[in-house]
């Protein structure tokens, strides 16, 4: 017994042997809690939003809705719809459709956009990312390009 | 401080009581070096308030529902409804105010009276975790009454997280437990708010002054130099300091419960996730770093930001390592003193400017607009007077 403690190759081997072992069996022990900490995705991919009263809404007139839990305007426009993702891209308060400027207003750090969301001035680093609009009947609806 | 006559025969017949009772009188009588006054209070100060924080946290427990459907009003219910509920959610909101001024004061202390050199490293550099987990706290707390301004100050401040380099998305997405702030997040930020911190600051607090205890307290003489003083000249723990707390702690009751009944924390309108209020600001605490960001623009801008802001803190938490000159009395240590001076008058300043930011303010009779980066505009006296928010 005593003769192997002491033989240091014997030894160093040793520790490095079950400083591995640990270090695999804290991996096993690790990697799933660090998963379970990981968010579960939710909703499906190609989710489709209907936009309630969409043919209540004037030419200006916009709706807020959430498309896979993000808020998304849907703008009336002359021709038809249109859709913008309402968060602004700078920190992530929600734009307001200013129906009379045509303009897309962020009331946090004052971003403003124009209506087909690209910036006009402010701090937000990059336009408005728009949403496929669908028209079918009377009906409309949304959804992530 | 000794425990009753009757407990003690009982434990003695029963255990070897010496080593614990040489601890505790060892404790209790210890001599503090003879220059400890009231600046150096501010320790014990954030200490009780910590305590106040459990205490008071514990008893909002009982009532609070941490779910987006009825958490606000479950706050409003235990402002409202439960004896005495108010009184509970004022001192902690408070106290969570309270707690980062003390550990500010704390810390400007020990910085400019050099006690954070050798042997005290270790002792500042827990400080400074003990800080910053404090800000965690109070920014993990401010979400749970589940109001607009805390639904939208925690939009604000973790999309800030996603600016970080490299793992920014990664870390947005795990705090938030998914793309956007939802009960996900309000579970999340719960579980780090009343279970997590609360024993990990218990940890470090007990580190902490474990360290105070095994190195006493500095002196302000030169690293390595210091005189040994006589037993008979150092100012006992107890009584001459612990009649200090006592002191601070009746005082500190007094503040908190007057702050409590004349300027009450609001419950607001309750989190509406398609809805974003004007003038969304995070707690005062985080202003500096707020504003900050503010100043940096463009393709790398929000990287540098991060950068800006993270720098501050990098430097606090390794100063003992990166000033190593043996000098501790303030006016030897022009450059440490000034840096710190600077970090200050910097920190209030952006405060400030955070602060005012977007808003509309009355001066000398005059009243300017200030921009988002700050900077003032003369508005015309005839002008409406702009919407500053309501609170
Ligand atoms: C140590 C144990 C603690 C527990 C169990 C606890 C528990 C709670 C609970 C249940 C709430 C929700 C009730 C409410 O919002 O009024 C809350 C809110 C809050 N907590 Fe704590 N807390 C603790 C410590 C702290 C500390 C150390 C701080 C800060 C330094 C802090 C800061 C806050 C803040 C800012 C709020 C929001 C207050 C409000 O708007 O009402 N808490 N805490
Ligand atoms: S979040 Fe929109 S401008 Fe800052």
């Amino acid at each position: 017994m005593k003769e192997q403690s002491t033989d240091p190759t014997r030894r160093g081997f040793l520790d490095v042997f079950i400083g591995i072992c640990s270090a695999i069996m804290g991996a096993f022990v690790a990697i799933p809690g660090l998963m379970y900490l990981w968010p579960a995705a939710k909703g499906g991919a190609g989710e489709e939003v209907e936009v309630k009263g969409a043919k209540n809404l004037s030419a200006g007139e916009s709706n807020i809705l959430q498309v896979k839990g993000k808020a998304v305007l849907v703008v009336r426009t002359n021709s038809g719809f249109e859709a913008y993702s309402a968060i602004c891209p700078h920190l992530g308060c929600l734009v307001k459709w200013e129906g009379v400027k045509r303009e897309f207003l962020c009331p946090c750090h004052a971003a403003v956009f124009d209506s087909k969301g690209q910036v006009l001035s402010g701090p937000s680093p990059g336009p408005l990312s728009p949403y496929k609009v669908k028209e079918v009947g009377e009906k409309v609806f949304v959804s992530a390009v | 401080m000794n425990a009753p006559g009757w407990m003690q025969r009982y434990l003695n017949s029963r255990y070897n009581m010496e080593v614990a009772n040489t601890f505790v009188d060892k404790q209790m009588h210890k001599r503090l070096p003879p220059h400890t006054g009231w600046l150096h209070i501010f320790g014990s100060l954030s200490l009780l308030l910590f305590i106040s924080q459990t205490i008071t946290g514990i008893l909002l427990l009982i009532y609070y529902r941490p779910t987006p459907d009825e958490a606000h009003e479950s706050i409003k219910y235990i402002t409202t409804q439960a004896h005495f509920g108010w009184l509970y959610r004022q001192v902690h909101a408070w106290g969570a105010t309270l707690m980062i001024l003390g550990l500010t004061l704390h810390m400007i202390r020990t910085y400019f009276m050099g006690s954070y050199k050798k042997p005290r490293e270790l002792t500042w550099i827990t400080g400074v975790m003990i800080f910053v987990l404090t800000t965690v706290f109070g920014f993990t707390g401010y979400l749970l009454p589940w109001n607009q301004i805390a639904f939208w100050a925690t939009t604000v401040g973790t999309e800030s997280a996603a600016k970080v380099p490299y793992i920014g998305g990664w870390l947005q997405y795990s705090l938030r437990g998914g793309d956007a702030v939802t009960g996900e997040t309000l579970s999340r930020f719960f579980v780090v708010h009343v279970i997590i911190l609360p024993w990990v600051l218990t940890g470090l607090i007990a580190v902490h002054l474990f360290l105070m205890r095994a190195t006493n307290l500095a002196t302000m003489e030169r690293v390595g130099e210091e005189k040994k003083t006589p037993e008979e000249c150092g100012i006992p723990f107890f009584p001459v300091h612990v009649a200090k707390e006592g002191v601070i702690a009746v005082l500190l009751i007094a503040v908190l419960v007057t702050l409590s009944v004349l300027s009450p924390w609001e419950i607001g309108l309750p989190a509406d996730p398609l809805n974003t209020p004007p003038h969304i600001k995070p707690e005062w605490y985080f202003l500096p770093s707020y504003q900050l960001l503010k100043y940096f623009q463009g393709p790398y801008g929000a990287f540098m930001g991060i950068i800006a802001c993270s720098v501050p803190f990098g430097l606090l938490l390794l100063w003992p390592m990166l000033d190593r000159g043996k000098e501790r009395h303030p006016r030897k240590r022009p450059l440490a003193v000034g840096l710190g001076l600077i970090g200050l008058i910097g920190a209030l300043s952006l405060g400030y400017l955070g602060h005012v930011s977007g808003l509309e303010k009355s001066y000398f009779g005059a009243r300017y607009h200030f921009s988002e980066k700050g900077w003032p505009t003369r508005v015309a006296d005839d002008a409406p007077p702009a919407d500053n928010g309501g609170h």
